[in-house]
């Protein structure tokens, strides 16, 4: 029985070439670096947790389904699976609203020293900025 | 599988061996146990503006985070080719793949252990990091605290053992008298063994080269208390103490002595992210070593490698996976983003 699955399995060479190819795009995304700019009317650094978040969950199911022959099991994987994978970002969501967002004033004293570096930073900017107007 | 067929209609159980339901059954918990890190770590960093992410200040470089997922999945692919050997009864070619994915898995825990150490060395630990420039100067004149008071009970203790000697004798006879002498000894404040010191290099019987270090220690001493009263009247900058710190290091006489002290960098949220990734890829490490141990123990049989090892190279096989899947998810969350 397991002869006869061996030869319906994807080449399992394909495949690792295929995570190979997931990771070294994820790299791609991280040199060409979009934090700073904003394409599609989206945060550039939301974009890319998406982009890169996206190419993480194509490896993860290629893995799952061919790895560890998810593909060839019964349907008990959906089963087990699928309350772990609801209750695991059923979690993650439940956190956020306290945590992640806060719909209270968020005081805490790296907020005030990061309010204070960015001022500093406009500042020295705009001053540099003068200067130069100023030599023209 | 054998004794359920003989009652077809009421086959109970899953067609599969119980051992790879347990096995499944733990991944399930596994899968629960890293997402409530990871959850954790991605709500925490959505309500943290300004998280560390500049590769020069937390010393994350996605070259080698690259490598080891790269290193994973090559692992990964190799368990699975070693299974295949297990299923087609050809012991040495999953002997061989098992070896490779073990090496596979130092090379992962080297490349960890690298990047560990830079953390250490730049002291980007949970709890040790300033994350204002006030926060920072009071660490660095902790540290260089330390660094003073080090010396002073260093050049105490050389001069030491030269005054105990004839004394001891006598006094070895009452023990606990000994170890209250100790405590006292180590009570003693390092104010007033520096006046000790004092005085000893103003003695005449003083060696030349016990002097040179007196003379050394007074300067360190005296540049520290300069720096420090300068810190309390926050009259310097963090980037002014950073140039005198490195100006003191190159000093020929002291500097060695203050490699101790590292530069000033305050991080935002830097104990947040330290402790989430230490957590993370720290609980994702344990995870690695144990999948050695696992294959350790089958390449331990040897030559005697056989078809009844198979379920247990598929279990660790799907272990291994897993391991490799949570990494797939650390690397971007941790490394890109």
């Amino acid at each position: 029985m397991s002869d006869q699955q061996s030869h319906s399995y994807v080449k399992y060479s394909s495949i690792f070439i295929a995570l190979c190819v997931c990771t070294v795009l994820s790299i791609i995304f991280d040199v060409i670096d979009l934090r700073e700019k904003n394409l599609l009317g989206l945060n550039g650094v939301i974009l890319l947790t998406l982009i890169v978040l996206a190419i993480a969950c194509a490896k993860a199911l290629f893995v799952m389904i061919y790895f560890m022959h998810l593909k060839f099991e019964g349907k008990w994987k959906y089963v087990l699976l699928s309350p772990t994978i609801i209750l695991a970002m059923g979690l993650t969501i439940a956190m956020t609203p306290d945590i992640g967002i806060h719909y209270y004033t968020n005081e805490s004293p790296q907020i005030d020293y990061l309010e204070q570096a960015q001022q500093a930073a406009t500042e020295s900017e705009s001053a540099n900025n003068a200067e130069k107007s100023h030599v023209e | 599988m054998s004794h359920e067929s003989h009652s077809p209609k009421y086959r109970m159980g899953l067609p599969i061996p119980h051992s790879k339901l347990g096995m499944w059954l733990f991944l399930a918990t596994e899968i629960m146990f890293f997402s409530a890190f990871i959850g954790a770590y991605i709500v925490l960093r959505a309500g943290s503006p300004g998280w560390p992410t500049d590769a020069k200040v937390t010393h994350i470089h996605v070259w080698a985070g690259g490598l080891n997922t790269f290193v994973l999945i090559l692992s990964s692919y190799f368990v699975v080719l070693a299974l295949e050997g297990m299923k087609a009864e050809n012991f040495a070619k999953a002997r061989r793949y098992l070896c490779l994915t073990l090496l596979l898995a130092c090379v992962f825990l080297g490349i960890k252990t690298y990047e560990y150490s830079g953390k250490f060395s730049h002291d980007i630990l949970p709890g040790h990091i300033p994350e204002t420039p006030q926060m920072a100067i009071t660490k660095a004149m902790t540290e260089m605290k330390q660094v003073v008071d080090g010396r002073t009970i260093a050049l105490s203790n050389a001069k030491a053992p030269e005054k105990l000697e004839p004394a001891k004798p006598e006094e070895t006879a009452v023990l606990p008298d000994t170890s209250g002498a100790e405590t006292k000894e180590l009570a003693t404040p390092v104010e007033e063994l520096r006046k000790k010191l004092q005085t000893d290099l103003e003695a005449p019987d003083t060696s030349e080269t016990r002097k040179k270090a007196l003379v050394a220690y007074f300067a360190l001493d005296t540049k520290y208390r300069e720096l420090n009263q300068k810190a309390l009247d926050e009259s310097i900058t963090m980037p002014e103490m950073n140039e005198e710190l490195a100006t003191l290091k190159k000093n020929p006489q002291y500097g060695a002595f203050l490699a101790p002290v590292h530069h000033l960098q305050p991080i935002i949220y830097g104990n947040l992210f330290a402790s989430v990734y230490f957590l993370l890829t720290g609980f994702h490490a344990l995870h690695v070593v144990i999948g050695m141990l696992l294959f350790i123990i089958v390449l331990g049989q040897g030559k005697r490698l056989c078809e009844k090892w198979s379920d247990y190279v598929e279990n660790i096989g799907l272990y291994w996976h897993f391991v490799d899947l949570v990494w797939i998810f650390l690397f971007p969350l941790i490394y890109i983003i």
